[in-house]
Formats: C-alpha cells, sequence, structure tokens
C-alpha cells in the first residue's frame, strides 16, 4: 500500500518536473525593454530623443572630466589651485597619455553611446506616421548624433580650420545607421578623415534644421538650436558666410545686462539656444559639474582651479561679467579667485546648474568673427557691439578695425564663454598657441604658476589620443600621432 | 545573551540507580574520545570525552554498549563494579571513512574520486576566523584561498585547481546539506559569510569530474560541500565556548615620513623645481613655523586605526534518541575591526537540526540556520575617504584637529574638537562618524529531506532547500558633517539612502536510487535525479532629505523623499543526471554520471548543456597479494568528465533597453548589447590519483594529478566603443584555458605514544596554466589597469607592463625599454609588453600543520605558503611618487637620485613625469611568502580535577593568527583585493591579486577563550 503511494507521488512529481522546462523558457527580462520593438509610437521616441541628451549630459557635466570644463583646463584660463585635490592635473599639464583615466576616456564612449541612441532611433523612424511629428523626433536626432560626432571629431581630430593639412587628416568614425554602419557589435571600424567627418556632421544638421520643431522645450534641441550648431560647426569648418547665415537664423534673443547673472544661476533662460536641463539631483546623484572647478561647504571653497591672474586682471572693471566669473573663494587661508558659472542655482553652492551648450551670446560672435574672416569688418564690429552693449553699464563702441577688432572678437569670446567649454578649442581651430602667464594660483597672482607655460601651434597633444581600450579592442583604430 | 539559556539547560539529571565510570582506549591503549555508550534497551546513553572518559547512570544486570567507528562494538553487562574500562579492537570491516560527496556519501574506499576533507578538528583551531572559506586556506590540497581583504566579516577568494574561467566569477558552488547557495561576487552577496563555523561536521571539496559533473553547470569551479553537525542518540551534551581577543594591522616593513622628515623632503623637492612642492610648507615656512609643524607630529595610524576587539561564544547542545536526534546551536561573533570610530562586524546565529524516524522506510530531516549579521562599510577605494590610504596620504605637521595660533586645539560652540580638513581637504576622521554607512543580514538556510526505502533496492531522497537572504542597507549624510557642506542642501539637512534586497533561491530535487549486489560481488548501483532550482531577487531603494535629528535614522521623518526604485530578477535552472556506480568485490571501482540543464542565462539555441564523467579505481590493498604488506590502504584511481560555468549575469543573450530619466521625463538608451551566441563554459577535468596508508594508517596521503581544459570561456570581452555599448563589453565564448598540476597531501602521526602526541601534515599545490587558444589568436588586453593580458601560449594573467631599466647614473632620469628592447629615457603605453612567467598567480601553494600534545596540553601551528606569484606593488608606488609631495612618502623616498655616480637610488623628482608611472616593472615585486596563520596553545583539565561538577570536559586556548610571517614583499603579500571601487569582481577586468592599492589590510590576532562540556 505505502509503496503504490509513494509511486504514485513519484509520478506526479516526476511530471511537475518535466513541465519545468516552459518556466525556463518563457522568463523575460523584469526592468529592461526590447530596443527591437519599444519604439513604437510618438511618446517612446521621444523617449529614445531623450536618451540621447540624458548621453550628453553623462559627458558634459560629469564631475570630474565635464566638457563644460575641460577644455577650460586644457587652456590659459584657469590655473591649478595647490590646496585642491590636484584633479586633472594630467590634463593640466599636458600629460596626458591613452590610458589617461578622466575626459579622454569618457568623451569616446558617452559620444558614441549618444551616437548609438540616436541610430536606434533613426533606423526605426518609419514605425511612426510622416508628419511634422515624426519629422521633429527625427531632426532632433539626426542633430544630436552630429553634435556628439563634433565633439568626438574636435576633441581627437585636428579642426579643419587649424591648419592646412586638417582636412585629410585622420578624423574620426561617423556612424549612420542609414548607411549600414551600425548592428554589428563585434565591428572594427577605422577612422574616416576630418574632411569627411566635417561634411556629414553638416549634411545631418542641415537635414535637421530643415525638418525640426521650433520650440520642443528646456533641455532639448529645436530649429534655433540647431541653427546655433551649425553657426559654430562652420565657423569650424572654414565656411564663414554659411555661418553667418546659420546664426541669423537663430531668433534666439541675447540675455540682457540685467539678466545676465540669473542665467548662471538657472533662474533666467534668457539668451540660451541649447542647454542640456540637470535639474533634480537625483539625476546627477549629486555629482554636480561644478566640482571640476570648486567644491564649497560652510568652512572652505575647496578651488580646483581658479581664474588665471593674468585674464582676470585684463577684464575691464566696467565689464559686467566680471560678477558671472569670479568669486572669492578661501582654502587654507588662502584667497582664490574661484570660478562662478558653476556654483550652483540661486542660494546654492553645490555645483549643479544646467549645461549651457550654445548660447546666443556665441551664435553673435560666430557671427562676427565670421564677419570679420570675410572682411566685412563694419558688420563684425556692428555685431560685436550688440554684444558689448549688453555687457557693458555704459558701453561706448571702441570702434576697432584690423588686428584690434579681431582682437578684441577675440576677447570678448574669451571672456563671454569663459570656463564653458570653448577656449581649447577656440585656440586649436585657429591655429594659435596656447601661451599661459607666469602668475601663481593666489588671488594676487602669487604662488604656484603653472607648470607647462607654453603649448605651440601644431603639437600633436591638440589631438588627445585615442583611449588604450579602444586601441586594444580594435586593432583597426590608428592611434593619434605623438602617442 | 547566552547566559540564560545555559542556565536553564542545565539541569541534570542525577538518578538515584548508580553511576558507572569508565575509560575507553583503543587497541594501542589510546584515549578515544566519542565513543557512544548507550544503555541498551533504553534511551539513556553518553559519550566519552577527551581522556576516553565517560559517565552514565544504569542499574546493575543492564548492559553497555560501546561504539565507535571502525571499531568493533562491545556489549558489557554491569555488574557489581562501578567502574567499567574498556579497550576496543580496530574492526577490519567497518574501518571505513565516508566521504560526503555529490548526492550522498560514499565509504572513501569505494570512492572514485578527488575529495578533500576538512573536519571539525581543524576548523576549531581556527578561533578568530569569522568565515568558513577563509577557514579553508591551507587545509586542503588544490583549493586555493585567499581572504579578499581584512575587513572583519568578509569573505574570501576560493579557487579550486587555479583559475578555470576567465570572467571574474569563480568562486565554486557552495552546497550546506544538500542546498545550492547563490553567490554572486559582484554584488558582494555571500550568504556563506553568515554561517557558523562551529555548526560544521565537515567539508567535502570535490575537484574532478567524478564528482563536479554531477553538479552539471554549476561544478566547473568546483564545489564544496559542507555537512553540519547532526546529534547522536544518548545523553544531551552541551558545549559551551566562549573566546575573547584584540587584533591589530600587521606592521609595515617600511616607514612613512614624521613632521620633520616630510618638511625637509618638500625642502628638497622644491629646491628642485618640483611644482607641486614649491607652495608647501617645507618651502615656505620660517624656522619658528618649522619648528610648529614638528611639534604637530602626528601618528595618522595612530589617529586612525585602533585595536580590534574580537570575540566569539557559541553554544551548542545535542542529543537524541533512536527516532529523534538534534543539535542545536547558538552562537555570537563580534569583531570590531581596526578602524576605530565605527563598529565593525557583529553576528548572531542559531541552528536546530534534526532527524526523524517517522518509520522503518521513511527517515524525515529538518536543518534550519537563522543568523543574522551587521557590519559597516567603511570605503574602500583609492583617496583618504579611506582610512587605510589616509594613514598614508595625511601629512605628519596636519595635526587631527585644528589648533590656534597657541597650539590649543579648537573647539566648536558645543566644546567639541574641530577636526582638521587638512591639506586633503577630506577629514576621514569626522566623515566615518558623519557619512556612515552599514549593512545588515539576515539570512535563513533551509533544508527539508525525506528519505524513503521502498525495499532493500529501491530508494528514494526527495529534499527540498531553501535559502532566503534579506540585506538591509543604509547610507547616511548627516547634516554638518562632511559631505553634506559639499553636497548638501541647507534646506534639507542631511540624506540618508535606503537599500531592502531580498534573494530567495529554492531547490528541489529528488534522487531515486536502486542498488544491488549479484552475485555477492557484483554491486550496482543506479540513480535518477531531477532537480529544479529558482532564484528571485528583489530590490527596494528609497532616499530621502531633510532630517530634524541625526538620532533618528528613518526616512519616515524626513522632509521629502528624492529617489525610490524597485526592481526584480530571476534565473532558473532545471536538471536531470543519472548516476551509475558498480564494483567487483571493493577492489574494481566503476562510476559514470550523465547530466542535463537547462539555463535561463541563454538564449533559445544554446539553453541546454549535456555533462558527463566516466571514473575508476582500483583497491589494491584489497587484492590478496597485499596482504600482510605494510599498505593498510593503496588505491589507484583515474576520471575523467566534463562539467560548466554559466556565471554571467542574466539576459546577456539580449539586446537590452534601460529607463531613466533626463530633466525629469523617461528615457530609453540601449543598455548592453547582447549575444544570442553566448553558450556554455565547458571543462573537461583528467584526473589521476592514487591514495595510500601506510603502517596502520600513521602515514597516509594521496598524490593527484589532474588537466583541466576550460573551453569557451565565457568573458565579458571588451569591445570597441565606436559600438556604443554602456559597458562597452560583450559577453563571448572567447577561448581555451589549461590548468595543470600535482597535488599532494601527507600526514604523518611520527609519535603516537601513550602521553605524547605529535602529528604533522601539509599539502602543497603546483600549477600550471596556460591560454590555449582566443578568437582569431587576438589578444585579449584585462586586469583593472590594462597591465593584464591573455595571449596564445603564454601562462593566464601574465603581467602586461612597461620594462623598467632603473636610472640612469649620469643625470637620474628614469629609463625604461622600449616594445623592440632599446633603453630609452621616455615612457608610452606602447612600451608594454608580456611578462614571462610572471602573473598574479602562484606556480606553487599549500599550507602544513604540526600539533603536539602532551598529557592535557596540546601545541598546534598551522602554516601557509605561496610562491611563484607576482604582485604589482601600487602602494608603493604611491608611497614614492613625486607627484604625490603634498601627501606624507614613504622615508624611502629620501633616497633619490643626487649626484652622477649614484645609483640603487630613486629617480630625481626632475624628471616626475617618467618617473611617476606605476604601471612598469619597477613596482612588479615577486609576491611569495611563508606566514603562520594560526598558533594554538590549549589545555584539556584531566578528570580528576573536574571533580562532580558535572563538567565533563574544560579546555582552555590561546590562539595567535597571522602572527609571522616570511616574506621580501614590500608590503603585506596577502592580497585578494587591491581597491574594492577601483575593481572587485564581477568588474571587467578584475584579477585577483594583481595588485595592492589600500584595501583593508590583513590583520594578527590574538585571542584567548575556555570550552566546557556537560
Amino acid at each position: 500500500m505505502k509503496n503504490r503511494i509513494i509511486k504514485i507521488l513519484l509520478v506526479v512529481l516526476t511530471l511537475g518536473f518535466f513541465a519545468c522546462d516552459d518556466e525556463l523558457n518563457e522568463l523575460q527580462p523584469f526592468i529592461e525593454g526590447n530596443p527591437e520593438t519599444f519604439f513604437n509610437s510618438l511618446s517612446t521616441f521621444q523617449n529614445g530623443v531623450d536618451g540621447i541628451y540624458s548621453q550628453l549630459v553623462n559627458y558634459y557635466a560629469n564631475p570630474g572630466s565635464g566638457m563644460q570644463g575641460i577644455p577650460d583646463i586644457l587652456s590659459d584660463n584657469v590655473v591649478l589651485v595647490q590646496t585642491g585635490r590636484t584633479s586633472n592635473e594630467d590634463y593640466y599639464d599636458y600629460r596626458y597619455v591613452p590610458n589617461t583615466a578622466g575626459a579622454l576616456q569618457l568623451y569616446w564612449s558617452e559620444c558614441y553611446e549618444a551616437i548609438n541612441v540616436a541610430n536606434l532611433v533613426i533606423g526605426q523612424i518609419d514605425n511612426l506616421a510622416d508628419g511634422p511629428e515624426k519629422d521633429n523626433i527625427l531632426g532632433q536626432a539626426l542633430a544630436a548624433r552630429a553634435y556628439a560626432h563634433f565633439d568626438l571629431a574636435r576633441t581627437y581630430a585636428k579642426i579643419p580650420s587649424q591648419s592646412g593639412d586638417a582636412n585629410g587628416s585622420p578624423g574620426i568614425v561617423y556612424l549612420k545607421v542609414e548607411d549600414g554602419d551600425t548592428g554589428d557589435p563585434f565591428a572594427q571600424p577605422s577612422r574616416e578623415t576630418v574632411g569627411s567627418n566635417y561634411a556629414e556632421i553638416i549634411g545631418d544638421l542641415e537635414t535637421a534644421a530643415q525638418i525640426i520643431g521650433t520650440g520642443n522645450g528646456e533641455g532639448r534641441l529645436d530649429r534655433n538650436g540647431v541653427y546655433g550648431i551649425l553657426s559654430r560647426v562652420y565657423l569650424y569648418n572654414g565656411e564663414y558666410q554659411k555661418a553667418i547665415d546659420a546664426a541669423n537664423q537663430v531668433t534666439t534673443q541675447l540675455a540682457t545686462a540685467s539678466e545676465l547673472e540669473d542665467v548662471f544661476t538657472d533662474v533666467s533662460s534668457a539668451g540660451l539656444v541649447f542647454e542640456l536641463a540637470i535639474n533634480t539631483s537625483t539625476e546627477t546623484t549629486n555629482n554636480n559639474v561644478g566640482v571640476l572647478y570648486s567644491q564649497s561647504s560652510a568652512d572652505a571653497v575647496i578651488s580646483e582651479y581658479a581664474i588665471e591672474f593674468e585674464f582676470w586682471s585684463s577684464i575691464d572693471p566696467d565689464d559686467l561679467r566680471r560678477n558671472v566669473l569670479q568669486f572669492v573663494g578661501t582654502n587654507q587661508g588662502n584667497d582664490y579667485n574661484a570660478v562662478k558659472k558653476f556654483l550652483g542655482e540661486a542660494g546654492q553652492v553645490n555645483g549643479r546648474v544646467d549645461i549651457k551648450v550654445i548660447r546666443a551670446a556665441e551664435v553673435l560672435l560666430n557671427k562676427a568673427e565670421a564677419q570679420f574672416e570675410l572682411g566685412q569688418e563694419a558688420a563684425a564690429l556692428a555685431s560685436l557691439d550688440e554684444l558689448r552693449a549688453q555687457r557693458f553699464a555704459s558701453f561706448v563702441s571702441g570702434g576697432e578695425t584690423g588686428q584690434a577688432l579681431e582682437d578684441a572678437i577675440q576677447f570678448n569670446r574669451r571672456v563671454e564663454l569663459a570656463f564653458e567649454g570653448h577656449r581649447f578649442f577656440d585656440l586649436k581651430r585657429r591655429g594659435e598657441n596656447i601661451e599661459r602667464s607666469t602668475a601663481g594660483d593666489i588671488i594676487d597672482g602669487s604662488g604656484t604658476p603653472a607648470e607647462v607655460q607654453t603649448l605651440s601651434a601644431g603639437d600633436t597633444r591638440f589631438q588627445l589620443p585615442i583611449p588604450l581600450s579602444e586601441i586594444n579592442a580594435n586593432p583597426n583604430m590608428e592611434q593619434n600621432d605623438g602617442y | 545573551m547566552l547566559t540564560p539559556l545555559l542556565v536553564l539547560c542545565m539541569t541534570f539529571s542525577f538518578a538515584q540507580e548508580k553511576t558507572v565510570t569508565g575509560n575507553v582506549t583503543d587497541e594501542n591503549g589510546l584515549p578515544l574520545p566519542g565513543v557512544s555508550v548507550v544503555v541498551v534497551g533504553t534511551t539513556t546513553g553518553a559519550q566519552t570525552d577527551f581522556d576516553g572518559n565517560y559517565s552514565i547512570t544504569a542499574s546493575e544486570g543492564q548492559q553497555l554498549q560501546f561504539s565507535y567507528l571502525g571499531q568493533s562494538t562491545v556489549t558489557i553487562r554491569i555488574g557489581a563494579s562501578n567502574v567499567i574500562d574498556v579497550q576496543m579492537q580496530e574492526d577490519a570491516e567497518t574501518l571505513e571513512e565516508v566521504v560526503v560527496v555529490g548526492y550522498g556519501s560514499k565509504s572513501r574506499e569505494l570512492s572514485t574520486s578527488a575529495v578533500s576533507t576538512v573536519k571539525t578538528e581543524a576548523i576549531e583551531a581556527f578561533v578568530p576566523s569569522t568565515s568558513i572559506d577563509n577557514i579553508l586556506q591551507g587545509q586542503a590540497a588544490g583549493v586555493q584561498v585567499t581572504a579578499a581583504n581584512g575587513r572583519p566579516g568578509n569573505t574570501a577568494f576560493v579557487q579550486i585547481r587555479g583559475v578555470g574561467s576567465i570572467n571574474a566569477q569563480t568562486t565554486p558552488l557552495y552546497v550546506i546539506d544538500g542546498t545550492p547557495i547563490p553567490i554572486d561576487t559582484e554584488r558582494d552577496f555571500n550568504p556563506i559569510n553568515n554561517l557558523n563555523p562551529a555548526d560544521i561536521e565537515s567539508l567535502s571539496i570535490l575537484k574532478d569530474a567524478a564528482t563536479v559533473s554531477k553538479y552539471g553547470s554549476r561544478g566547473a569551479n568546483g564545489v564544496v560541500l559542507i555537512t553540519t553537525k547532526k546529534g547522536r542518540s544518548g545523553d544531551a551534551r552541551i558545549n559551551f565556548r566562549s573566546s575573547y581577543g584584540f587584533g591589530e594591522r600587521i606592521p609595515d616593513p617600511f616607514d612613512v615620513m614624521n613632521a620633520a622628515q616630510k618638511l625637509e623632503l618638500e625642502r628638497q623637492y622644491a629646491e628642485l623645481g618640483v611644482n607641486a612642492a614649491t607652495s608647501l610648507p617645507g618651502a615656505n615656512a620660517d624656522d619658528a613655523e618649522r619648528a610648529r609643524l614638528i611639534g604637530l607630529d602626528t601618528n595618522w595610524e595612530e589617529e586612525l586605526l585602533r585595536k580590534s576587539v574580537i570575540q566569539s561564544n557559541s553554544l551548542t547542545v545535542s542529543g537524541g534518541n533512536e527516532d529523534i536526534t538534534y543539535f542545536l546551536s547558538l552562537g555570537y561573533d563580534k569583531n570590531t575591526g581596526i578602524i576605530d570610530r565605527i563598529k565593525g562586524f557583529e553576528r548572531v546565529s542559531a541552528r536546530l537540526n534534526t532527524t526523524y524516524n517517522a518509520k522503518d522506510w521513511l527517515t524525515l530531516g529538518a536543518n534550519i540556520s537563522l543568523s543574522r549579521s551587521t557590519t559597516d562599510l567603511p570605503r574602500d577605494r583609492n583617496n583618504v575617504q579611506n582610512p587605510f590610504r589616509g594613514m598614508y596620504d595625511y601629512n605628519p605637521w596636519d595635526p587631527l584637529f585644528l589648533r590656534d595660533g597657541d597650539g590649543n586645539i579648537q573647539r566648536d560652540s558645543q566644546g567639541d574638537p574641530i577636526y582638521n580638513p587638512t591639506t586633503t581637504g577630506f577629514p576621514i576622521a569626522l566623515a566615518l562618524q558623519t557619512e556612515p554607512e552599514d549593512r545588515r543580514d539576515f539570512t535563513i538556510i533551509g533544508n527539508l529531506s525525506a528519505d524513503v526505502r521502498f525495499s532493500d533496492n529501491f530508494s528514494n531522497r526527495f529534499s527540498v532547500g531553501a535559502v532566503s537572504n534579506r540585506f538591509n542597507r543604509t547610507s547616511r549624510s548627516i547634516a554638518g558633517g562632511v559631505l553634506q557642506g559639499f553636497i548638501g542642501d541647507a534646506n534639507f539637512p542631511g540624506t540618508q539612502t535606503d537599500n531592502f534586497n531580498l534573494d530567495f533561491e529554492y531547490n528541489v530535487n529528488n534522487l531515486f536510487t536502486y542498488s544491488d549486489t549479484f552475485n555477492g560481488v557484483h554491486n550496482v548501483s543506479a540513480s535518477f535525479l531531477l532537480e529544479y532550482n529558482e532564484n528571485i531577487r528583489t530590490d527596494l531603494r528609497a532616499t530621502s532629505r531633510g532630517f530634524p535629528s541625526p538620532d533618528i535614522p528613518y526616512q519616515e521623518v524626513a522632509a521629502e523623499p528624492t529617489a525610490a526604485g524597485s526592481e526584480e530578477a530571476r534565473r532558473i535552472l532545471f536538471s536531470q543526471g543519472l548516476f551509475v556506480d558498480y564494483d567487483y568485490d571493493g577492489k574494481y571501482i566503476l562510476s559514470g554520471s550523465v547530466r542535463r540543464d537547462g539555463s535561463s542565462r541563454f538564449g533559445p539555441e544554446n539553453k541546454y548543456g549535456y555533462f558527463y564523467s566516466a571514473s575508476a579505481a582500483w583497491n589494491i590493498a584489497n587484492e590478496n597479494f597485499m596482504e600482510g604488506s605494510i599498505f593498510n590502504n593503496l588505491k589507484l584511481r583515474a576520471s575523467y568528465g566534463t562539467s560548466g560555468n554559466q556565471n554571467i549575469p542574466d539576459n546577456e543573450f539580449l539586446n537590452l533597453l534601460d529607463f531613466n530619466t533626463y530633466n525629469g521625463l523617461t528615457t530609453a538608451i540601449p543598455v548592453g548589447v547582447g549575444n544570442p551566441e553566448i553558450q556554455w563554459e565547458s571543462q573537461a577535468i583528467l584526473d589521476i590519483g592514487i591514495e595510500f596508508g601506510l603502517f596502520n594508517n600513521r602515514i597516509n596521503g594521496v598524490v593527484d594529478y589532474f588537466k583541466k581544459n576550460s573551453e569557451d570561456l565565457l568573458l565579458a570581452s571588451p569591445l570597441s566603443s565606436t559600438v556604443g555599448d554602456e559597458l562597452d563589453d560583450i559577453f563571448a565564448n572567447v577561448g581555451e584555458v589549461e590548468n595543470s598540476g600535482i597535488e599532494v597531501s601527507l600526514n604523518a602521526d611520527v609519535i603516537r605514544s601513550e602521553n605524547f602526541v605529535w602529528s604533522l601534515g601539509g599539502n602543497v599545490t603546483f600549477l600550471d596554466n596556460e591560454v590555449v587558444s582566443l578568437v582569431n589568436g587576438e589578444d585579449i588586453i584585462t586586469g583593472t589597469f590594462g597591465n593584464i593580458i591573455l595571449r596564445e601560449g603564454a601562462p593566464l594573467n601574465s603581467y602586461y607592463l612597461v620594462r623598467y631599466a632603473g636610472v640612469n647614473p649620469a643625470n637620474g632620469e628614469p629609463l625604461y625599454l622600449d616594445a623592440d628592447g632599446n633603453v630609452t629615457n621616455e615612457y608610452s603605453d606602447n612600451f608594454q609588453v608580456l611578462l614571462d612567467d610572471k602573473s598574479p598567480i602562484a606556480d606553487f601553494e599549500g599550507g602544513f600543520f604540526t600539533n603536539f600534545r602532551y598529557k592535557g596540553f596540546g601545541l598546534r601551528g598551522d602554516f601557509v605558503y605561496r610562491k611563484g606569484n607576482h604582485i604589482l606593488n601600487i602602494q608603493r608606488q604611491q608611497g614614492i611618487a613625486i607627484g604625490n609631495i603634498n601627501r606624507n612618502q614613504r622615508v624611502e623616498a629620501f633616497n633619490y637620485w643626487k649626484e652622477p655616480g649614484d645609483q640603487n637610488v630613486l629617480p630625481s623628482p626632475r624628471f616626475q613625469n617618467t618617473a611617476d608611472q606605476a604601471g612598469t616593472t619597477r613596482f612588479l615585486e615577486p609576491g611569495d611568502f611563508l606566514r603562520l596563520r594560526t598558533l594554538t596553545l590549549d589545555y584539556n583539565f584531566p578528570r580528576e580535577l573536574l571533580g562532580d561538577f558535572g563538567i565533563s570536559n574544560l579546555r582552555i586556548f590561546a590562539t595567535g593568527q597571522n602572527i609571522w610571517t616570511l616574506t621580501n614583499f614590500n608590503g603585506d603579500p596577502e592580497i585578494g583585493l587591491g581597491s574594492a571601487e577601483s575593481g572587485e569582481p564581477g568588474d571587467q577586468g578584475f584579477v585577483q591579486g594583481e595588485f595592492n592599492l589600500f584595501s583593508y589590510p590583513q590583520v594578527r590576532s590574538y585571542t584567548f577563550g575556555i570550552e566546557v562540556g556537560f
């Protein structure tokens, strides 16, 4: 009797066991989606587009290596503060090599991650019905894809206007889903040329400009944003008339003198053409972009980099921009010219602010420079004065011409866009030396000066090295000269 | 906490009949402890103590039965005398050691496989260790154990027969009483940590195909079977054990600078033009300031570390009768750790193991263990947020507390001293208090089993095991603390994050067995296994800010929640297996197994894997011609078979989309690129072994040769970043590695006399390995910092570094060899080359012990050793890096090149850029060591002294751990983790023991204890 019961039990159990194969096959991921089926509606496509922006945030707002700071640290705008953590010293002293941690690793991978999301969206765009909404999604994805490629190209390769040989020199890998460049995870692509990179960047941006919407809300690209980017890219590419034309398409008004301070505490969005919005500490997990320059507590401001003394001294005392650039930061008994633009939103010192990628002031400066390059000095001066009129309490045009005008445009560009990630690229694209002063890090110019004073135009370190991990994983990837 | 229980349990029954006492010895007259003494026909029973003495209550005319494994049972009628001494005789028939192997146990004689067994006795010598895996070190051949680091309660890296898998998770499968234990080193999830070592009867380590194949897909890294203690029939036995001690950091073999030295080095560096030195006090301070700073001389190790307190108590009660046996245990362990200002590790555990003979054909078993541990989680990272880096980094002229002009400690409005942020800007001593992080784990491990005997030939074992672990983590940043000042919001003081994870794994298996004997000599058995295993993990987390008081660490009182999340993950494994054993008269033995596993971790095409094994053994000692030889055991055996590895994350075969937010709006981004082609990593092991016992087993040993080929290795292979993957890697089957080696273990009772016993034992494993093939023959560069390479034909995990060529005696410039071997004054990553025969893997390693017993005194020393591995000493590099002049330095830093002709010096500080490179052979050092792991002195009080207190044994002991080390390594050579936040198991490129980088160091300790049995 007992045996029979148990045998029956055993059979039942055994059968139950075989049914387990189904359990095994039906198990699905719990918190992830399927990239092949998820993009099927306008809102899900917008999720993908917002995903591209989030990847841009990853490298623009990184507290250690953000693109809002590294191009200034690589330039003559700042000086290493000895009482800081000496973060990014390898970059400040131009000691980077292919396996140096930080920015050069970050930009390489995050830009391609942004490009990957963009291509995922672009590749499935026909899941949406034709119409302006589809166009707006596609426009954002194309523009963001172009912009991420642009950041790669200007970091790791020469800039067309930098030198005569630039366009034929190694560029980066430009990935377009519509050309079949994506889909193989084991692909080992080779570098294209700078010339072909800029042609594709401009191609994507020009297409985007035709189809993107005129207003997509805070933190997203729209028509103004695309033309703003185009004005910069054309300038880098030496296409000055197109830079002027693109700048003229941007309708965003300059931040006025009275609005300027509020712009950098995120109270005002005046003059913002394209920003990356960071409004919750959840998204930054308290790793805020301002940490690049300083961290503040009740007792001290631990600056990593202070404003370079001679640069600071050269700014006119009546220049209203002084108020958004500098504050006195004290650490271990020393005062420093601390960087103010990234201190935090109104009332905060946590370093969390929106990333100002393109401002109307830059667009105007792009235009002024392009006009000057085309010999349109009067127009260039007018453009410059349009900006200066909003930056001085009582402005009288300097009436500069020739070299003085060019210097004025460049000096205003340096002051206006200081610490926003431009200076290194501006010197690089213009083929100029980086020349640092012998002033020290303390507020009065005493203290320790920069170890490396000069980076000559033509130095290979203007092109950051391709990360070693990429060279290791992809034997077809050619390293830049000098590494 | 144990005291009340102790009192409850101390009710003894002193019956009036009569108390019979006596002494039990073996045939050599040596006392036999643990002999079961039962009054026949009753449930009254006792056991002999360490000296072979027993005491039992019975009446005249009843019979006493004495039984002991390997001895003939003796039955004696009680006469008028109150003393019955017994000398037992060895019973050749029953002298068989039982080894626990996969899905059951076997007599060692009939086993065809290489199994190492570690018994309670060895475990108990390791009092201060709170974790089982640490205890395994040096105890068994072929088992390589390295503590992850010295943090109390932390786990160890255990590898069986080399690195058989190049993805990070090479932990063996642990099975406790038949219940497989899920371990995820990537998440620091290891329920083994919560097992009380006092509960363990034995550990069996399965190493060869004959046994691990039975575990199929989970067996490739080897299997550790843990058997917990069971009750024996007889009177309740109560054992209480308590120990107390302290631990301290093992001293460094080098000195760091004091204030005067550091100021002098700063001065010298500034003079030589080292930029960073020019702003330091050594360069700027006048004589008065210099004298003041020297007066502040601070020993930061003393300020940040302390002596730890190590405490352990355990109480066990066991007993039973013919139908029911029980084993109950309670344990309490505490280790404060050596970081001052935090609490350390604490664990409370309880276990009840019971068996019921419900029917003559049915035996039920239920084992359950509960334990709760708490530990704080100090940052294990490479900066001063880690006190073990801080103690080397803080300048000795920087005091712990701020000083005023007169040199007095500055105080805040509450009168508390104000911590000095120091030149680093981060006061870790304060941060340990204001940024607390701790975890609490509550672990339940249970197993229910039913053994059914249908007939003499058919039986069935059904068992259900479950492991449930509740993990709570609280991470706080208290208002007014170090981090709140930087990242906090003044309107919302304080932040807190709570994590709650529930890991639940259950395992149902059914083993149906047929066994029979034909013609009296052909013994056959066959078992059919069905097993279903599912792991379910659910997580919850929440973060809030704005706390009214630092004393209420609950988010309920917070002003607002800022983040929350929940998730779930599951894994399923479903298996069938067939195991067959045959032996001819105990002389010729054959075994075979086949198993099919289905795993949810692989795509539809590759879900199922098949694993098989075949093995044979010849018991030469049982042959007639061996009769009368010196061998009482001689066995040859061989096995071959396969097993698998699926230790990769879930869903690696799928492309996935991750959801997050941007500006508060949902984002969808690809999170990992899937590889639908991935399949089981498989492993084939060939093992040939010989086991022998000589001179009545006074000398016994095992020698094994093995060759282990791991194919289709699963590795997160680096991808070109242009693919746009978040991790820049993809799991793929990338190649084959081979481990081969010889294991020897030997034990001998050198002296075995009545009062004096001296035994010696030890083991050694020689290990050789090679990367056999890689996809397309392409190298894979790995390691946390890209300093390790996998190359076809080269040893596994070879170092890949730039070769250092010393200092140019002419100008003090560091020289290197370029890729072609030419000396150059430049440094480039392109100069990295594979270094022959230099890897973090030892050529040979093992352990040995020596054990003396004289009357009641015992002295046992356990040694571990390792030879042939190399370690990249980045801690040394950091301690003398010229660019670190703003941090404290090793005294060695003074020894730099000063004038032409200087030799055996460090590079001149003028060449900072090329000198401050860590990835060079300059810092690669041999990691060889010999370490006295434990030294235990104990004394067992003779029974005469214990008198009539009702105490059956009393032992006192003192143990020292890590008290002596022989090494040339410039630091502590026992390295598991370099730096957890730089790279730990599960992170891409992690290779254990590759480099040191300020992880929690090893500790030496001294403990004293007492053990009482009733």
